[in-house]
């Protein structure tokens, strides 16, 4: 919620005199500017000694707005970025890989859903260990019950002559962090958005995975009830990795 | 105001033929297939809604192809409206293969039967691998695809701001893409209730000042609305929005008797389905009245046995407004395709 006021550092156009102007309309924050009809607001201006002013000041907010607005992709654009930057991750496995015609692509959430007991983690756990060793990107693990096992993920590596060093090297990509309710979990991914935000260089060792295992044990205590199905009120952003959630 | 200017005002400007003449041209009907029983028009909102997964998407993708299609393109009639497709995406799950691959499917399929060669369709559908064949032409291909204009919002401040500067902007955008076509006739959104229970949550944070509009639901869906009718004033286009069901139906057994019913109730008043919608309805009533067209999809309870023996499942797709008596039973099948079956009463 960005009070207008902030603005005026930047743009001298946005000063007090328009600010009074849109406070009298109930506009304080971009939010509320939002919220109003363009049109109206440039109606009441015209009624307004300094109207010009207040009308370049409406243009001025429009421009700032726009500006954070993505732009337009159209379909061969798509198929570029597709192309180029959503690369399939084989999960270690041929079924999988060939139920999800050649595994876990970037960009899409994958759910993985069944019974307890039913191999989700080990999955989760062989699709870590698969990106990490043969994708070279990192793994962000948010783990929930207590089932992540390092030992587990070490098996799933296949070694060659230099078993240790590898095994070393793939184990350090992944990185396990223990959440137990949804509101840490929201902290947690905050604090990667960040992170990922302000990495300047991009090197080899992307993050490329990001595994919940599992995601009901932190929502079932919020829903509660039966017969709401809803979705998580959550919205994180990660273009370029690929979630599992299980 | 003298004789003259009198007769001047009350004489017509054009006759009812004229305008007729004029409208159809600037307004015309569109028919996209699935949804061909009620012809669209500029103007037209539809809302699609069926639970989760009931091929929603796979509607407006196909919908999106007949509108990206020219009508004859190097002799070959395809049929479509060469209008572009402008796709919200609130969910954020577009998958742009399937897009690519149902489209090269219907330029082989239309330059199949363009050319003669329509017994050849039966196996195309059975050796799926055969890439060898392929004969569509790059250039169509690559021009239909350039009018697929796709946009992501992830939250409801988001999509205002989109609709607010496109409202402003979307000439300049359109002419920035060089898309071959400049008119948008069809607006397409995926899944209009995406951000329900993020605006339901942040409207507890309401604020207690008197004149400042709350970020409630209803206001900001009042706002999206506002805004997508302002957008349709200036661009003629139909609004295509689908809406996945977020309330589980608490009576399963109704569904039954709603079918025993309608079975027996055939010749009878129709108006007594319309009473009962078959989903919770969720969303404000500013939408609600936005909306003029509905369609509601469901699965279908039995399984359909195709030629590579798989079983696929069936949707059936009910128009419940205009309330038409007939319900679309259709599968997708491998090729992403939406394949009518039968028309049931």
């Amino acid at each position: 919620m960005a009070p207008l006021k902030h603005l005026e550092m930047e743009n001298s156009i946005i000063d007090a005199c328009f600010r009074d102007f849109c406070a009298s309309h109930g506009i304080l924050t971009v939010e509320d500017f939002l919220l109003h009809d363009l049109y109206e607001l440039a109606a009441f201006a015209e009624r307004e000694a300094n109207a010009d002013r207040l009308k370049e000041g409406i243009t001025v907010m429009l421009s700032l707005i726009e500006v954070k607005c993505r732009p337009l992709l159209n379909g061969m654009e798509l198929l570029e970025d597709l192309q180029r930057n959503k690369h399939t991750l084989s999960s270690g496995d041929n079924g999988a890989d060939s139920l999800l015609q050649g595994g876990l692509r970037e960009g899409q959430l994958t759910e993985l859903v069944g019974p307890s007991s039913s191999g989700k983690t080990q999955f989760c756990m062989q699709a870590s260990a698969s990106v990490a060793e043969k994708q070279d990107g990192r793994v962000f693990y948010i783990d929930t019950g207590n089932s992540f096992c390092a030992r587990r993920i070490a098996q799933f590596i296949c070694g060659s002559s230099d078993a240790a060093a590898l095994r070393k090297r793939v184990l350090s990509r992944i990185s396990c962090h223990t959440v137990y309710d949804i509101y840490t979990m929201f902290d947690t991914l905050q604090g990667l958005e960040v992170a990922l935000r302000s990495q300047m260089n991009v090197n080899e060792y992307r993050l490329r995975l990001l595994v919940v295992d599992s995601i009901s044990s932190l929502i079932t205590p919020i829903l509660g009830g039966s017969g709401s199905q809803g979705t998580c009120p959550c919205t994180t952003r990660f273009d370029g990795g690929t979630w599992i959630s299980a | 105001m003298g004789e003259h200017e009198a007769r001047g005002w009350i004489r017509s400007d054009e006759t009812a033929k004229q305008m007729l003449s004029r409208v159809l041209g600037d307004r015309a009907f569109l028919l996209l297939p699935p949804l061909h029983r009620v012809p669209l028009r500029a103007g037209n909102v539809v809302e699609i809604t069926g639970s989760s997964p009931t091929a929603k998407t796979q509607i407006l993708i196909q919908a999106a192809i007949t509108c990206i299609l020219p009508k004859t393109w190097n002799g070959v009639h395809y049929g479509g409206l060469e209008k572009l497709v402008l796709f919200l995406d609130l969910d954020c799950r577009f998958d742009v293969l399937r897009l690519s691959d149902m489209l090269k499917n219907r330029l082989l399929e239309a330059y199949r039967i363009g050319n003669g060669a329509w017994w050849q369709l039966e196996e195309s559908n059975v050796k799926t691998q055969d890439k060898s064949k392929i004969v569509y032409d790059e250039e169509l291909y690559v021009s239909c695809m350039k009018r697929f204009l796709y946009l992501r919002c992830y939250d409801s401040l988001e999509l205002l701001s989109t609709l607010k500067v496109l409202f402003y902007t979307l000439h300049y955008r359109i002419r920035l893409q060089e898309a071959c076509g400049s008119q948008v006739g069809v607006l397409m959104i995926d899944s209009i209730g995406a951000f329900h229970w993020t605006d339901r949550l942040s409207s507890s944070l309401a604020l207690d000042k008197n004149n400042r509009k709350s970020l409630s639901l209803t206001n900001v869906v009042e706002t999206i609305v506002q805004e997508m009718k302002k957008l349709m004033q200036v661009h003629s286009l139909v609004v295509i929005a689908t809406k996945a069901t977020i309330y589980e139906e608490k009576y399963p057994t109704n569904e039954n008797n709603r079918n025993i019913s309608s079975h027996s109730d055939l010749f009878g008043n129709p108006s007594s389905k319309a009473q009962q919608p078959p989903f919770r309805e969720f969303m404000p009533s500013s939408w609600q009245a936005f909306v003029t067209h509905k369609i509601f999809i469901r699965k279908s309870d039995d399984h359909h046995k195709s030629l590579g023996q798989q079983n696929l499942s069936a949707y059936l797709l009910e128009w419940l407004q205009p309330q038409l008596s007939s319900i679309d039973r259709f599968i997708v099948d491998d090729v992403s395709k939406l394949s009518h079956l039968q028309v049931l009463l």
